[in-house]
């Protein structure tokens, strides 16, 4: 599992590959730190790669979601399987993110 | 300049310290006493006299004042507020945090005869007391303190731009049509506290219907649908869902939903507590579905809400159309939403309300 981050203007993007999964999920809590750090900025979640998302990997996503909301930033999730999407279904976290 | 003015000018310059110290305790005073009593106002605002305004002001009437200390604006602080009523509301609550001189103080709300009409504003002339703070330095000192509407404020404002500011005296037929403003926003200012008042009551009415059970006799809008949210309506379904794995519950905002209920046709809180009623068993079980072979242990507070409609929409024969709608409604529109009403419909198609 590896998480990129780049800066890209008035956007902040995370690209996540691999299974955020339990054991991915402490790295993964370390690599997204930079995130809760910006404000103002557009903070996208590239899900291009990302084969699979635990409990765990969806309590990340809330993370960034609560410190972005209170840095006025944006969250978008982006590019999401099938898989992934179902779990965002499925839990109601589909109404918590815009998903494009 | 006099030698009465160059005293009370020098007077001016060697308390100016003690002043500026005056000031910032009467301000945060004042806040803090506005945001314990849970009021919201426009501004909280202090300034101090400068000393050409001062010396202008010894300048015209000088005789007057023997000392510094009669003087009772050289700190001046102004609370502006929304509403008439607070006007009244921070100043009951000025009278318990200064000490008043009330020979001094003026209304200048009541100063008006019947046909007049003009500056609004309720002038208070305090000292700091020894509750507040125990420096007889500062108790000592008076400071003005004003309190006024936005709308008398923004009258008072324009007044001083047009008749004082440029120094030339304006003609009686300009200053009639600037008091007659001041008629008019002394109506709207009674108007906004009116409807304030009725929109409070019309709330309180709404909270007790809807804790009285009475939810078909309220009209469903954005104000009567948050009332109705605060009861939790939702809350044994989601508990019930959450069960399935043992799932915390992540609390998110409901309101979105209120469209989506009116796109349903739902009128008051009752058709929207009919649906519930009818559909939670099924929206359960679709839940059931969905998360009982996964390890999902957390799921959001609006996943109860989402299934009802989602069921509501399925056992009424909307289909994939009518999903692609409720996310659109709830998502805005975006082309994923309609992978979401696949995905949804696929889950949901063989459920026993879909042969309802």
């Amino acid at each position: 599992m590896t998480t990129t981050i780049t800066n890209n203007g008035n956007q902040i993007i995370a690209a996540f590959a691999g299974r955020l999964d339990t054991a991915a999920a402490v790295q993964t809590a370390e690599d997204i730190k930079p995130l809760l750090e910006v404000s103002g900025k557009e903070i996208i979640l590239d899900c291009t790669e990302l084969e699979y998302i635990s409990s765990s990997g969806l309590r990340i996503f809330l993370t960034v979601r609560k410190d972005a909301a209170a840095h006025g930033c944006k969250v978008i999730v982006r590019n999401i399987n099938a898989d992934i999407r179902q779990v965002f279904v499925m839990t109601g976290f589909v109404s918590l993110f815009e998903i494009q | 300049m006099d030698l009465h003015t160059e005293m009370i000018l020098a007077e001016y310059d060697a308390k100016l310290p003690l002043v500026e110290r005056l000031q910032k305790v009467v301000k945060s005073t004042l806040t803090d006493a506005i945001d314990r009593n849970g009021l919201v106002v426009t501004a909280v605002k202090t300034r101090l006299k400068t000393r050409d305004s001062l010396e202008g002001k010894l300048a015209l009437k000088g005789s007057k004042y023997h000392s510094l200390s009669d003087i009772t604006d050289i700190l001046g602080a102004r609370v502006i507020t929304f509403y008439t009523d607070d006007v009244d509301r921070i100043a009951a609550m000025a009278e318990k945090l200064f000490d008043i001189d009330w020979e001094n103080s003026v209304d200048k709300r009541r100063l008006h005869d019947t046909d007049s009409f003009g500056y609004n504003s309720l002038h208070y002339i305090c000292r700091l007391p020894k509750s507040v703070i125990d420096d007889p330095e500062l108790n000592d000192i008076r400071f003005e303190l004003q309190l006024r509407t936005t709308l008398q404020h923004a009258w008072a404002s324009i007044n001083h731009d047009i008749g004082y500011k440029t120094g030339v005296e304006i003609p009686r037929e300009y200053l009639r049509q600037i008091n007659r403003l001041a008629g008019i926003l002394e109506m709207a200012d009674d108007e906004f506290s009116r409807i304030r008042t009725e929109i409070t009551d019309y709330r309180r009415r709404v909270h007790q219907l809807v804790q009285n059970g009475q939810l078909s006799e309220v009209q469903l809008d954005g104000d009567t649908f948050s009332s109705y949210l605060k009861a939790r309506p939702f809350d044994s379904l989601n508990r019930r869902i959450a069960a399935i794995n043992q799932a915390e519950i992540q609390e998110v905002p409901l309101t979105n939903y209120l469209g989506v209920f009116k796109a349903f046709g739902c009128n008051t809180l009752g058709d929207i507590d009919q649906l519930k009623k009818r559909y939670a068993e099924d929206a359960y079980t679709l839940a059931r579905h969905q998360l009982g072979n996964t390890d999902l242990d957390i799921i959001s507070s609006s996943v109860g809400i989402q299934n009802i409609c989602i069921v509501c929409i399925l056992a009424q024969g909307g289909g994939k159309i009518g999903l692609i709608r409720l996310f659109n409604a709830l998502n805005g529109e975006n082309e994923q939403n309609s992978l979401l009403a696949d995905l949804t419909y696929e889950q949901a198609k063989n459920l026993p309300f879909m042969s309802k």
